[in-house]
Order: structure tokens, then sequence, then C-alpha cells
């Protein structure tokens, strides 16, 4: 017995949903005759399928008069898309790589992106289809060229918190150390958290005209959350716990960003000088462990800000008339951000840290100045690179570089 | 208090008696995961109230802290008991779409089966791309006190995207290219859900469950070992978004058994008032005739073809009501929508 004999034998009498009523009763069909389909046997998903392939009244009454059955066009072979495509790796260390299926009319990331609806770029567009939501359209806004290699090396790059970094080699520390290393972890747990649902957040905002760059995007969250749960092991591992909350100015001017641009620009404040920290982890670090974590973070963030750097120069290039405005942005993410940092709670755990204690926390904070000098000069050299020279950067970090 | 200096040297330093509860978790066999830090007043079992602030479970409160928006206060709207173990099995079973597919090993294929395939791959990287937008539309709902079940969220993004990716490779690596846009899938109603649950039963229990469905039977859809293999890599990942929706399911009925109706309502809408097809839907035409052709082997073999996907639309019905059984709402299998209806074995 075939399955669709079996269905209608075991058919329940079943209620036709009033939506195939409808389409049934648009293609021509009279009244009663689903039910005639159904008592010869055909169950309803076939009646379904036929309706959703559009079989007109005619057509079903004389294939249920026992006429020949209506076969289906197959429509969809035919559409005018690019056909023969042979995507190869271009780097076969890397294997096949989203760069490579950009070829022909496939790799065309557009300046703008008309089409409304969830279709995949290079698939023939149905005529009529519900409008998305999404809200971004241009290239200008979210497009960096590098996103496109950057979301395989971020696959290859991938690392394991659980087993990745040598738990069992952590050994007790002085309490003040201690202490200090798990108020870092709790500041970075959360701030790494906080930035992984603050973009997952944008994803359903940008159209799939820049799928690239969702990918992309992806992988960064995925990375900060890792971030998150990695820094609060460390907290979590060692005789220690989980200190005071982060402070929370610079994340709400985040949080508080009407568009994209104005997102990301705050970001680049932030990842820029969280990338410094994490490069210079060694400076901080007092074991194996935490060398080996902030390594690896570096080398996650260190993508997050190729992205930044390259999207910022696109778009200043693509929209000069915006360069003004973006200072605004920035203006705001430093003012922030340099806010944070005179918090004792951000302040103080560095400094033991880079001090080597408590008792030497003097020597620590001046350690603590020169490096944050460190980190505004990574952050006006990076800007320098996406060609933005901030005129008027916030006065507290200025004072650092003025050192 | 952390913003009072304290001392002549102008330090605070109150920071540093913030610890009264040491903790020292140690690795298990699965090295340091999640499960070994949810410990004492760090642990989920001690959730407090949340704050609508970043602040990280178990970490000490700042005075001034802003709020961030509205989140869910409720453990219950968010949380699945298997998160933490979903999420460190998230890190350990990552794959990449380009070096884990025997991509060397596509074979030319008949041109019916190319384009059938390029199809199927069409609609999946269609559907793919909005599995990755709509926990991402949630994520900043989820408190911070439950930022297990945001991880878990985060690492599905990451899934997804290389499911988008994978069905696009494939769908351009063997002489095809992408096809028909999908059109009345059912997407909609996914990124419409107003409610954490409601987007958790549709997506991950049924959306997800019936792609998983499909994608256990990659062994028959799928035409080279390339094929076979991503569905295989693909079921992996959905199996563990599907879990997380069952037990998420599980702990809403079992923690507050009055939204039972409430969510059977979702599903009336899902099943029954519209089409039937369910999110994730199966029988658009173009995805219905291309399953078909591939299931049956070419587009001559249509009838058998179609059999099998009877076949795989049953199954997909009773796999669902079954989820939606362990999960607690057996009573779903007396009221499912009519085109569902149809399918289900007799108990």
């Amino acid at each position: 017995m075939s399955t669709s004999e079996a269905l209608a034998k075991a058919q329940v009498v079943a209620e036709v949903p009033q939506e195939a009523r409808d389409k049934a009763r648009q293609l021509g069909w009279e009244d009663g005759l689903i039910e005639s389909a159904l008592a010869k046997g055909f169950s309803l998903q076939e009646v379904w399928q036929a309706l959703r392939g559009n079989v007109t009244g005619d057509q079903a009454k004389q294939f249920l008069a026992g006429g020949q059955m209506v076969r289906p066009e197959f429509k969809w072979m035919k559409v005018p898309t690019e056909w023969g495509i042979k995507a190869r790796a271009s780097d076969p260390e890397l294997g096949l790589a989203i760069g490579d299926l950009n070829v022909g009319t496939y790799g065309d990331i557009p300046d703008v992106w008309y089409n409304r609806t969830e279709i995949a770029r290079g698939s023939y567009p149905n005529p009529v289809n519900e409008d998305m939501g999404y809200t971004i359209f241009e290239k200008a806004i979210v497009w960096a060229d590098c996103c496109v290699p950057l979301y395989e090396e971020a696959i290859r790059d991938r690392w394991i918190s659980a087993t990745d970094l040598p738990w069992a080699s952590l050994e007790p520390l002085a309490d003040d150390i201690e202490r200090a290393v798990c108020q870092v972890m709790t500041e970075q747990s959360d701030r790494a958290y906080f930035e992984g649902a603050l973009l997952s957040g944008w994803l359903p905002e940008i159209s799939y005209g820049y799928l690239e760059l969702k990918l992309f995007l992806s992988t960064v969250i995925y990375d900060v959350a890792r971030h998150a749960e990695a820094f609060r092991k460390r907290a979590l591992a060692n005789g220690g716990g989980l200190g005071l909350q982060a402070p929370t100015d610079y994340m709400r001017s985040a949080q508080e960003a009407r568009s994209y641009p104005e997102l990301i620009n705050i970001l680049f404040v932030q990842d820029s000088t969280l990338l410094t920290l994490f490069k210079n982890g060694e400076l901080f670090a007092q074991n194996q462990l935490e060398r080996d974590l902030y390594a690896l973070c570096a080398k996650d963030r260190q993508r997050m800000m190729d992205y930044q750097v390259e999207r910022l120069k696109h778009y200043l290039f693509k929209h000069p008339e915006r360069r003004e405005e973006q200072n605004l942005y920035f203006n705001k993410g430093e003012n922030r951000l340099a806010k944070d940092w005179t918090d004792p709670v951000v302040n103080e755990p560095l400094a033991i840290l880079l001090g080597g204690g408590k008792g030497n926390i003097d020597e620590g904070m001046k350690k603590l100045r020169a490096f944050r000098k460190l980190q505004v000069q990574d952050y006006v050299d990076a800007l320098a690179k996406a060609t933005f020279y901030r005129t008027n950067l916030n006065g507290r970090l200025a004072e650092y570089l003025a050192d | 208090m952390a913003a009072t200096p304290l001392t002549s040297s102008g330090l605070d330093l109150s920071w540093l008696d913030l610890y009264d509860e040491p903790a020292s978790a140690t690795p298990g066999k699965k090295g340091l995961t999640l499960k070994e830090i949810n410990l004492g007043r760090y642990g989920d079992a001690a959730r407090g109230k949340g704050d609508m602030t970043t602040r990280m479970r178990g970490a000490i409160s700042r005075p001034g802290a802003q709020r961030f928006g509205p989140n869910y206060q409720s453990k219950a709207d968010v949380w699945s008991e298997n998160c933490i173990m979903l999420y460190e099995e998230a890190t350990q079973r990552q794959w990449s779409s380009a070096r884990d597919i025997p991509w060397d090993t596509l074979e030319e294929l008949p041109d019916e089966l190319e384009r059938a395939m390029c199809q199927l791959c069409t609609m999946l990287t269609e559907v793919e791309f909005i599995a990755g937008d709509v926990p991402g539309q949630w994520m900043p709902f989820v408190s911070a006190q439950d930022f297990e079940a945001g991880l878990f969220l985060m690492s599905q993004i990451m899934d997804e995207a290389r499911h988008t990716d994978v069905f696009r490779k494939r769908a351009l690596a063997n002489g095809g290219g992408l096809l028909a846009q999908g059109a009345g899938l059912g997407l909609r109603t996914l990124i419409e859900a107003r409610d954490f649950t409601e987007m958790s039963v549709l997506m991950h229990v049924q959306a997800e469950g019936f792609v998983q469905s499909m994608f256990r039977m990659g062994e028959l859809i799928g035409q080279t070992d390339a094929d076979k293999r991503i569905f295989r890599m693909s079921a992996q990942d959905e199996s563990r978004h599907l879990a997380f929706g069952v037990m998420h399911l599980k702990y809403v009925l079992d923690t507050e058994p009055e939204r039972r109706e409430e969510l059977h309502h979702y599903l009336d809408k899902a099943e029954g008032d519209a089409a039937g097809g369910g999110s994730g839907d199966v029988t658009f035409p173009p995805v219905f005739e291309s399953l078909c052709i591939l299931l049956g082997g070419g587009p001559d073999k249509f009838d058998e073809g179609l059999q099998k996907f009877l076949l795989l639309r049953k199954r997909q019905i009773n796999e669902y009501l079954h989820r939606l059984e362990v999960a607690g709402l057996g009573d779903r299998r007396q009221r499912v929508g009519p085109l569902f209806a149809q399918f289900v074995d007799p108990v």
C-alpha cells in the first residue's frame, strides 16, 4: 500500500481548512470537489499540494473523472538565475570559503538592496511577498570587504574556554591579587555579554543583500559570548568570585544608538581600547591561563577591529557629507568610556595587577596611566587608519596623550 | 560605595571586601564547563530578582547602575534546564562548512537532480537566515541573570550562520546556482512572535523540528556524500536548538501551568487558522516538487518521490507531537490542525 493510500485509509473525517476552501474557490473549484477528491482516496495533503500548485477547477474535475493527472511544471527549474556555477576553494588550506562563492552575479554586493524580503541574494524573486521589516538596505552603512575572509578566519580560529585553557594549572594567588583579577574578570564578562546581546538585536535590521556581513557579525556575537563565559570561569576558578558589576555609562551609550553607524562607532571606542588591553594581557596576567585567555581574546577582538576600521573608512568615502556627524557619536562613546575609566573599581584592580599588589598600588597607578596612554594612542591610530582624524578628542583621553 | 574615595591617597579599595563566598570551581571530564561554575550564589538556583541592568548573575549590584530597557524578569520566561549543557556542547561541536564538508567528492548530477538540490538549498539558505535573526531579536530581552540561556542563543546564531552559508555553498559548488525564492514558508510567524516562549515553541520546537526531521532523511534526499554530510552535520546542530525549545516549553509548563491554553493558542494559529503547513512549511510548490524529485530519484519518478514526501511529512508531524508530549503538551494530539491531523499515528 502506498503512503497516500495508507493516509487515505487511516484518514479521520478531515476538517478542510478554510484557507484551502478559499484557495479552491479562487482557482474555480466547484463546491464539493475537495470532498469528492477525499472520497476518492486522495489525502488532504495531496489536495492541498494541488491547490498550492494552482491546479484549476477544470483540471481537478477532469482528473477526478479519470482524466490525465496534472503534472507539475517545475517552473522553478526555469527561473533566469545564473546557472553553471562551480565554486572552488581558492585557498585549499581554508577550504571552500564564502568568498569563493562570490563569482558572477552572485558576487554583486549591491550599493543599495531593494528587496524587502528574506530572499537569498542571487535567487529569483517571487513577484509578491511580505515585507520582513529590515531597515538597513545600504551597503555603505554596514559593509567592509574584509568581513568576507574574516568570517572564515573566525571559524578557523575558534577556541573552547572549557578545554583550551589550562584550568588545572591555576595556583592560589595573594588575596589582593586574586580579588583584583576577579574584579577585572567581572567587568569584562559584563561588557562582553552586553556587546553580544546588543549586536544580536541588530541582526534582524540588516537585509539579505549583505549576507556575508551578517555571517561575520554572527561570529563576533559568538566570540563575545565565549569571552563572557571565559572571564566568568576565571573569576570562579581560583578562590575568588564575582565582584562589582561593570559601570553602566559606556554600555548605555551603545544601547542608546538609533542607527547602525552610531552603534558601531560607539562600539569602536571600546573595541579598540579592549583590543589594546588584551594584546598587552601579559602585563596584567598572573599565570599562563590568563596570558592564554587574553591572547585568545585579542585575536578575536582583532578581527572586530579590522572590520571596524574598514567599515568606517568605506562609510566616510561613500558619505563624506556625514563625516562631521560621526564626531558626535565618537564624542559620546569617548565621554562615557573616559567616565568609566575614572571609576575606582575599574582602575584600582588594574593598578594592583600592574603594580604587583595592593602595597604597590601607587606604582601601579603610574603604570596604568602610561597604559591608558597606549590605549588612547592605539585608538587614535585606528581612527586615522580609517581616515578619521579626531580634532576634538575627549579631554580626559587627550590628557593621557599629553603625558 | 565605590565612588567615594576612602583613603588619604584618594583610593577606594572597598571592592576588595566584596568576596564573602570564595569559589574554586574545578574542571570536570569535559574541562571547566558552565556546569562546574554553576555553584553557590553564582548558580542558577540562586537567581535573585532581575534588575534590568547588565549585571551578570552573582555579580554585586552597583549603586546607581542604569537600567537598559525592559527584559524578562522571570526565569521561566527564557530558561531551559539543559541550556548550560547545550551551550558547552555547541562549543565542542562547532564545525566548518569550508573544511568539514568533502566538497571535492561532489559529482556531476543529471540536470534535474542538480536543479532540485539547488532549489532545496535556495529554500534552506533563506530559512536559516531568518533562524539567525529570530534569536537575535530576543537577545536584548534575556536578562543577564539567565545568561546561560543567552549564551545558548548566541551559539545558535553562529550555528544558523553556518547553515545559511553551507546551503549557499552547496547550491554554488556543483555546476548549479540559486533558484526560486521561497514564499509562504511561514517564516513571518517566527519574527512576528511577541513573546519569547511563543517564539521558542514556533521556531525551536515546530520549525526546527520539521527541519530536523527532514535533515534526518538526508540520506534519502542527498545525492552525494557531501550532501549527506551537510544534512548530518546540520541535524546535529538542529538537535540542540530543538532540545532547548522542548525543555524551555517543559519549564514553562512545569512552573507556569496557567500558560497552557495560551501556548495552545499560538500553535492553533500556526497549524490551523493559516495554511496549516506550520512554520518552515515544506508544502510550497518549488520545495515540495524538488523534494519529490530528490526523494524519488528524478522527475520521472515523481510519484515515488511523492510517496516518500508524504512519509517525510508523516514523520515530521508525529515527531513534532512526540516532542510536545515530552514537553508536557501531550493534549496537542487531540487538537492539532487539519493538515497535521491526517498524518497523526494512532496512539
